[in-house]
């Protein structure tokens, strides 16, 4: 065999044998998921009903329902975007759109990155300390809801950022060109394009939220409240703390275990529905500002 | 008369320096090309001539540019108004998202104008000033995406022309575009300049010829040539002129 | 919305237009200097020809122009090629015409010698040629082009033939050898004109059926 066919099929060997190992990894990532979403499924199903969906907890929360954690849930999630969702639509328009390269705009990501970084029962603490002693908010869904917030601030600023970076700046030229100030080329071109990512990004962070427990821990979840809130200073029941007390601490964790797969079902039911809410979104307003 | 009378330019990108002691006089109602390989400095002048390189940090420029007369890098030149005075159209058609009446009718709002008669009439006007009424005229308010490539550019160019501009910047205006559109566009250039002063940033060597009256070319930031397109075409007098638009270049 | 091109090819064709327009006006005061004496209009054959010599270089810088910026092809490309080449016939038809005046100058006894060989039939032929040649490119017609190359053809027979019986008078009679090879210059100039307005049909037929026919016999031209 020539030395020239030799080293074609030695390429060819090679490129199977990487594309083969990076096929049954992408394949086995989705496999775990499967895995880990079935076990829940099958453990969780049994004790789905509307129930256990629309009911309080009762006799130690080893019967009834949890219809106060996903209520409280998403109480939670709707304070915290209301706060993180302007806050960091605007610090990322700011740093994006206004802020010359240099240092300041540096520091400003770095921080960014930094707070990304922090664990969130760090956010927990910092929680507690200023809205539920220093502001005197108590343990409340609005102490809770910032707290979430702050901590998915850094991914609103971070996903908005990289939307707003990804619009093409002869449209911002075009559009000043025409004698547009800076705010009206933000206001009435650059978000417009950018909405589609943004909101994306936005829904994709709901999930986180939902899904946090170390945060609420110390600022708004109550161990057990068999009834719904009736204002954003009340203390609430959330799902994923519900779900660790439920495992961890509960009057009688045996029975309430198949109580745990149903709650963690119903968390990750809600954390699936909006990411599709995601998808959808993004297609539906990427229609309206389609580039060819 | 000249309408654009550039002195000494020079432009610097942070330490690079893009251009290099450019003088230049485009005269009003010509079409103006400037070629040259890619990075030799062309899409910088234009970009001066509507000051959009302010918008890129940390450059700086010396050198005086007038459009008719008046100093547009004085610091009393308002921006805003320059820039209406000097319309640009990109490379890529970029319509913004809105529907086809809105994103002609945008330069208008932007800057105060609030009577609809006069914005409808302006926005009319426009579309038949690029020959695109026709095509549009059951969809005004449909999204401009919905238009194709070479009708998105025209419409480009309607937006820009709302403002009533004198000056009208292309950069590369064809160069995403099929051959259909892009002679389109080409013989609404060639109508263009009896009303407007354009200046036209090409790769197009073919395309400079046909729609250009005098040709600038630009090579390394510096400003090798600039005469009748015709003498540029027939018989340049440097050697680099020769080379490039013969295609032996380097 | 005309196009840029077809502006500058209308330019073009008008400048073809005129430059044939004068070259057959100069046909014409060939023609009348080599049939009727005296011929006093010399000056302003003069200025003509200085004209048309212009319109030539007119039409070669607008052709030029045109390959330069705008890349014509297919029926552009021919109608600019054709465009040069007419220009050039057309000059030489201005020079042959201006070349017959001064021949007719050196001619004595012309009417009589013109009366003998026939020369005016031959002479308006030519006339007819040339007007038939500026038709023909003006509107692009076929069957034009069949009747010049035609005549061309009489034109070279007559010629011909004037031309055996001048040779024939001059041997018989020596006193009219000096006149008699002045007439006969003129005569082949005549040709001349003739086959370069057949050679403008010619490129007119490369211009409408992409065809070339030079070099044909003329009985193959069609």
């Amino acid at each position: 065999m020539s030395t020239e066919k030799k080293l074609a099929n030695k390429k060819r060997r090679n490129q199977n044998i990487a594309f083969g190992l990076f096929t049954g990894i992408s394949y086995s990532v989705v496999g775990l998921l499967f895995v880990i979403l079935a076990f829940i499924v099958v453990k969780g199903i049994g004790v789905i009903s509307w129930e256990f969906i629309s009911a309080m907890p009762k006799e130690g929360m080893t019967a009834g329902g949890i219809f106060p954690a996903i209520v409280g849930t998403l109480c939670l999630v709707l304070v915290s975007m209301v706060f993180a969702f302007p806050v960091g639509v605007f610090a990322a328009i700011y740093m994006n759109e206004y802020v010359k390269d240099g240092w300041v705009k540096k520091i400003i990501k770095q921080m960014t990155n930094n707070l990304a970084g922090v664990p969130s029962i760090v956010f927990g603490l910092f929680g507690m300390s200023l809205f539920v002693n220093k502001l005197g908010f108590g343990d409340s869904i609005l102490a809770g809801g910032l707290t979430l917030g702050l901590l998915v601030l850094p991914v609103v600023i971070r996903t908005t950022e990289e939307s707003l970076k990804a619009v093409e700046n002869t449209f911002r030229q075009a559009s000043l060109g025409l004698g547009a100030s800076k705010w009206q080329t933000t206001r009435n071109v650059v978000f417009p394009i950018a909405f589609p990512n943004i909101i994306t990004g936005l829904i994709l962070s709901i999930g986180r939220v939902s899904g946090e427990t170390a945060p609420i821990l110390f600022t708004v979840a109550a161990y057990f409240l068999p009834k719904l809130p009736t204002s954003i200073f009340d203390q609430a029941m959330a799902l994923p703390y519900h779900l660790y007390v439920i495992s961890t601490s509960g009057t009688n964790i045996e029975a309430s275990r198949a109580m745990a797969y149903g709650t963690a079902l119903v968390l990750i039911v809600i954390v699936l529905i909006s990411n599709l809410l995601a998808n959808k979104l993004r297609k539906h307003f990427g229609k309206k500002v389609k580039m060819n | 008369m000249h309408k654009i009378v550039s002195q000494n330019v020079n432009f610097y990108y942070g330490e690079f320096q893009a251009l290099h002691d450019i003088s230049l006089s485009v005269k009003e109602n010509t079409v103006t090309a400037l070629i040259g390989p890619s990075g030799c400095g062309k899409s910088t002048y234009l970009r001066l001539l509507n000051r959009m390189n302010d918008l890129i940090d940390n450059t700086h420029m010396s050198g005086t540019i007038t459009i008719d007369g008046n100093d547009i890098y004085d610091k009393h030149t308002n921006v805003d108004d320059l820039r209406k005075n000097v319309g640009m159209v990109f490379q890529k058609p970029n319509p913004f998202p809105k529907t086809i009446f809105e994103n002609v009718a945008y330069g208008l709002r932007v800057n105060g104008i609030t009577d609809k008669k006069i914005i409808e009439e302006r926005v009319i006007t426009s579309i038949e000033q690029v020959a695109l009424w026709e095509e549009v005229k059951d969809k005004l308010h449909k999204s401009a995406f919905e238009l194709s490539g070479g009708q998105q550019q025209r419409l480009c160019i309607a937006r820009a022309l709302a403002i009533q501009p004198s000056v009208l910047l292309m950069d590369e205006p064809t160069s995403a575009l099929d051959p259909i559109s892009t002679s389109k566009v080409e013989e609404l250039i060639y109508e263009l300049k009896k009303q407007y002063t354009i200046v036209i940033v090409t790769h197009n060597m073919q395309q400079a010829g046909r729609i250009s009256d005098n040709t600038a070319f630009f090579y390394m930031g510096e400003l090798i040539e600039y005469d009748k397109t015709k003498t540029i075409f027939t018989k340049p007098t440097k050697k680099q002129t020769e080379d490039y638009i013969t295609g032996r270049f380097g | 919305m005309a196009s840029h091109l077809e502006l500058e090819i209308d330019k073009l064709k008008s400048v073809i237009i005129k430059i044939g327009e004068l070259a057959e006006g100069q046909v014409n005061e060939a023609v009348k200097a080599l049939l009727y004496e005296p011929f006093s209009e010399v000056k302003e054959v003069k200025k003509t020809e200085n004209k048309i010599d212009k319109l030539d270089v007119k039409i070669d810088d607008i052709c030029q122009g045109i390959f330069a910026l705008q890349q014509p092809v297919a029926s552009d490309l021919r109608f600019i090629i054709s465009s040069m080449q007419i220009g050039n016939e057309i000059e030489r038809i201005g020079d042959l015409a201006m070349s017959i005046i001064k021949q007719s100058k050196s001619i004595k006894e012309k009417h009589e010698l013109v009366s003998q060989f026939n020369i005016a039939e031959i002479a308006k032929d030519v006339e007819l040629i040339t007007s038939k040649m500026n038709q023909c490119f003006l509107a692009l017609d076929e069957a034009l082009i069949d009747d010049i190359f035609t005549l061309n053809t009489e034109v070279k027979q007559r010629s011909t033939e004037a031309i055996e019986n001048i040779i024939v008078e001059m041997k018989n009679n020596s006193k009219k050898v000096l006149s008699g090879t002045h007439l006969v210059i003129a005569l082949k100039h005549l040709e001349r004109i003739a086959d370069h307005n057949s050679n403008v049909a010619e490129s007119v037929y490369f211009m409408i059926n992409a065809k070339t026919i030079k070099h044909e016999k003329f009985s193959d031209k069609k």
